[in-house]
């Protein structure tokens, strides 16, 4: 087992990767002194994952809207009737899972008995128990979780925003699914996405703690040899070809709000992977702390101006098959804020030294995110899926230039690629 | 230079009215700041309280501006700041936070703990008047953004039902006042108005500096004594409990909807100072604090009914809060449910294995905590504003000494006081 320590000992973490014969990838993190160990189990399998074709197959499938975020809740329940909160909650150990577009992550915490926390993260992982009884169970409650996110504003924003941008990519759908969607889902459906996207070349398992890493490494694989599985081949995952125009420019919506909240996207060509990805990620982030950061002149004029409060953000978000930047937050005059954006996004002047001041803090918020183990597990899984090693990050920063982003920008704003989401108050 | 003595606990004292406490530890990347000036929380001053930290967030005399205090603490490897004001039972907190990366993790090892303490003081200390006073441009921008924060509190269903079940409690109690007040109390401040709290609050206010990360305490007492340790403070109060007694009060109010939100609120009689305390604790946990607790397991997975079921107790106030997200039509099963788990409480129908489980997630909660330097100047914050009670290892020691018996005998004390349901506006069947 050969093992290879990252060059992230500049700010000294000195994280231990293995990968096993079954195609699992391990990464363990020693945080000497810290009292919790945290570990994620997750695989690269989200909501937008609902038409592929499997390893050696050339059949393609299609399932329910929904089906992960209804997958991994499922996990949880095991043949012998006890579910697995149980076991985690012998051990006093915090379990927790969530679904996103792109990956589905099973995690625990706990601060005593990592071994047997391990094993039973494994289990809850590794094996599968859905029968017609246990899934019509699980539908009234995701109902309530779906009508939960259906009163959340600002999730209204940001899903109807995602919508109005995308006319083919599921990621215009929400994560949950739709409360009739899920109705339909059955017990065969969760099998099939189950043993294809739950295979271990799929999947990566993240710890940090005050631990051995060479001791956690022996015992996962010690688990993962008894189950004897080789690395499956590529699975297909087929996305509809997105047209470059949005699907909608202007979506409304009236909710029991006090003031509109106002939310702008642009879609982004997506297709990169790997350090490119990285590289656009961050001349992206790099231009929105510029233009829109709370240092930028922009946003200081918006909120002496009273359009924007303190909240208002700007960020750019990026997969494998899509791409996209959303501006936005509450706002008293959705359509001023709209015009004074688009008047004055490509003609602020980009300046050198603010620019090493924004890559200073970029290098600050690197650092700060290795104390925040639940922060960094995302990010690290996250940059994983999308063939990005977290530890690039500073050299990336270092290379990028001021002409990189103003080139970005350039090429950024496009009319027939934006589309604009507001929510607004009952008359 | 970085300190070697490490004791991993609060050092610090309370002293005419202020108080310093730091926590010297390596297990942080950073280090995290925090300063307030406690306040009575009353009508005639919480709108001067809200409005003053995001005032003073507008400009110093060294960096005038809000850019250029954003360009600061970006200069500062992206340092976190946030000026506002915060609610503990009855007091309002006018709280200063700032976090950096230690320098010895970065380029070139800044002294960042330095440039830290001078930003935080800077605020505190020496604003940016015009002429004696706060520019009026500033104090309206700031007013009209807090009024719109008043408005968007029924933006999120969860905390407006809580927030709604609490006035409703507290009746008149000044642990049931909102911490930003009425935007007809903001309308009424004005620049001179709040020159004159400012200059109060620094001379009078109790005053709290909690620093967690590895510094070296003497250079905290230092700049405490230095730049705060002067003045005539009014002495500190701790946080009165509820005392008032509904029977069972029930509201109902209706909003656009989807999803009906069931608030339960119980008297307990108990605050985190009691001797009853670790066991109200253990209570609360057996019935609604985690996946394994009756609640979760009666309301969500046998009942199918919610997707969170929990109930959680206010150390300070008083009260046990419960609260469901439910169909609309499900009010009468899930508060059926939710009442039989409490009724199964008194009559002491928990197993040795319940007190077990909830025993161990307190301590993995407890311990938790301490790896976050934010939840452990909360929790400094709590014991000094109660005036007592444990917490870290001696409170999971006083957990697991707690008996049956003494569970029951505070599940015979918990006394349902009010219940609030937020459900939608074609919901005809539960009169208001």
């Amino acid at each position: 087992m050969a093992d290879k320590t990252l060059s992230w000992s500049k700010i000294g973490e000195e994280p231990v990767r293995e990968k096993l014969d079954s195609g699992l990838e391990i990464l363990v993190l020693p945080k000497p002194g810290l009292k919790k160990t945290y570990a994620t189990y997750a695989t690269h399998y989200g909501s937008i994952d609902s038409h592929f074709r499997r390893p050696g197959t050339s059949e393609t499938i299609d399932v329910p809207d929904g089906i992960a975020h209804f997958l991994e809740h499922k996990m949880y329940e095991k043949p012998e009737g006890h579910d697995v909160f149980e076991r985690f909650a012998e051990l006093g150990a915090y379990t927790n899972a969530y679904t996103e577009y792109t990956s589905t992550t099973f995690l625990f915490s706990a601060t005593s008995d990592i071994d047997a926390c391990l094993d039973t993260l494994v289990r809850l992982v590794e094996e599968p128990h859905f029968t017609p009884e246990n899934v019509e169970k699980e539908k009234g409650i995701i109902e309530q979780e779906i009508r939960m996110y259906l009163d959340m504003p600002g999730d209204r924003l940001h899903s109807n925003l995602l919508h109005a941008l995308y006319q083919k990519n599921p990621v215009r759908l929400d994560i949950a699914g739709s409360v009739e969607s899920i109705r339909t889902i059955t017990p065969e459906d969760l099998y099939v996405c189950y043993e294809t996207f739950y295979h271990p070349s799929n999947m990566l398992f993240f710890v940090a703690g005050d631990v051995d890493p060479e001791q956690i490494i022996h015992h996962i694989a010690q688990l993962e040899q008894g189950r004897r599985l080789k690395p499956s081949g590529p699975i297909e995952r087929i996305f509809p070809t997105e047209p470059h125009g949005v699907s909608e420019k202007h979506v409304e919506q009236v909710m029991p709000v006090a003031a509109p909240l106002w939310m702008m996207g642009y879609k982004d060509q997506a297709g990169l992977s790997g350090r490119e990805l990285l590289r656009r990620d961050v001349v992206m982030g790099l231009m929105w702390s510029l233009l829109l950061g709370p240092s930028s002149r922009l946003f200081n004029d918006l909120y002496q101006e009273g359009l924007i409060n303190e909240r208002f953000s700007a960020h750019y978000s990026s997969a494998r098959s899509y791409a996209m930047s959303a501006i936005g937050g509450e706002t008293p005059d959705p359509q001023r804020l709209e015009s004074r954006l688009l008047e004055r996004l490509p003609e602020e002047p980009l300046l050198e030294e603010h620019f090493d001041r924004i890559k200073r803090k970029e290098i600050g918020e690197f650092v700060a995110l290795f104390e925040n183990l639940e922060d960094l597990a995302f990010a690290f899984n996250a940059y994983h899926f999308r063939g990005i090693d977290l530890g690039w990050i500073p050299d990336v920063l270092e290379e990028v230039t001021l002409a990189d982003v103003e080139a970005a920008r350039r090429q950024h704003f496009q009319e027939d690629a934006r589309a604009v989401s507001v929510i607004l108050p009952h008359r | 230079m970085t300190w070697s003595k490490t004791v991993d606990e609060f050092l610090g004292e309370w002293q005419n009215g202020t108080g310093w406490y730091v926590y010297p530890t390596k297990r942080f990347k950073t280090v995290t700041i925090y300063a307030a000036w406690i306040r009575e929380l009353e009508p005639s001053a919480r709108a001067r309280g809200a409005l003053l930290p995001h005032v003073l967030r507008r400009g110093t005399r060294a960096w005038p501006t809000r850019v250029l205090m954003e360009q600061q603490l970006e200069s500062l490897y992206g340092a976190s700041f946030r000026a506002d004001v915060g609610k503990l039972g009855d007091k309002q907190l006018l709280s200063f936070h700032i976090t950096v990366v230690n320098g010895q993790f970065l380029p070139e090892h800044p002294d960042t703990v330095a440039a830290a303490l001078d930003f935080l003081t800077e605020v505190l200390d020496h604003p940016q008047l015009v002429d004696g006073r706060f520019p009026d441009e500033v104090v309206d921008q700031e007013k009209e953004l807090i009024k719109r924060q008043i408005s968007a509190l029924i933006n999120d269903k969860g905390q407006y039902a809580l927030s709604r079940l609490i006035e409703l409690v507290a009746d008149g109690q000044r642990f049931g006042l909102k911490k930003l007040g009425t935007p007809q109390e903001i309308d009424q401040v004005s620049g001179d108005l709040l020159v004159d709290f400012l200059n109060e609050n620094r001379q009078e206010s109790p005053f709290v500096f909690a620093v967690v990360g590895d510094v070296d305490p003497d250079r905290i007492q230092k700049h405490m004594a230095e730049r705060w340790g002067r003045g005539d403070r009014r002495p500190l109060t701790t946080i009165q409990p509820y005392t008032g007694r509904h029977d069972r009060n029930t509201v109902v109010e209706r909003q656009d909807v989807r999803q009906g939100k069931l608030n339960l609120a119980f008297r307990t009689n108990i605050t985190a100072k009691d001797p009853q305390y670790p066991a109200l604790v253990m209570y609360s946990g057996i019935l609604g604090g985690f996946s394994h607790s009756k609640l979760f397991l009666n309301v969500r997975e046998k009942a199918s009914l919610a997707y969170y079921a929990y109930s959680r107790i206010d150390p300070a106030v008083a009260l046990m809060i419960i609260g469901a997200g439910i169909e609309f039509d499900d009010y009468e099963a899930a508060r059926r449910i939710i009442e039989e788990q409490v009724e199964a409480m008194r009559a002491g129908q928990f197993s040795p294995e319940e007190m077990a489980f909830t025993l161990k997630a307190y301590t993995n909660d407890v311990l938790s905590e301490e790896d976050n330097p934010g939840q452990l100047i909360g929790r400094q914050l709590e014991q000094l504003l109660i005036g007592g009670g444990l917490s870290g290892p001696q409170l999971i020691d006083a957990l697991g000494r707690v008996t049956s018996a003494e569970i029951v005998e505070v599940a015979k004390q918990v006394e349902l006081d009010t219940v609030y349901f937020l459900t939608s506006e074609g919901d005809e069947r539960h009169g208001g």
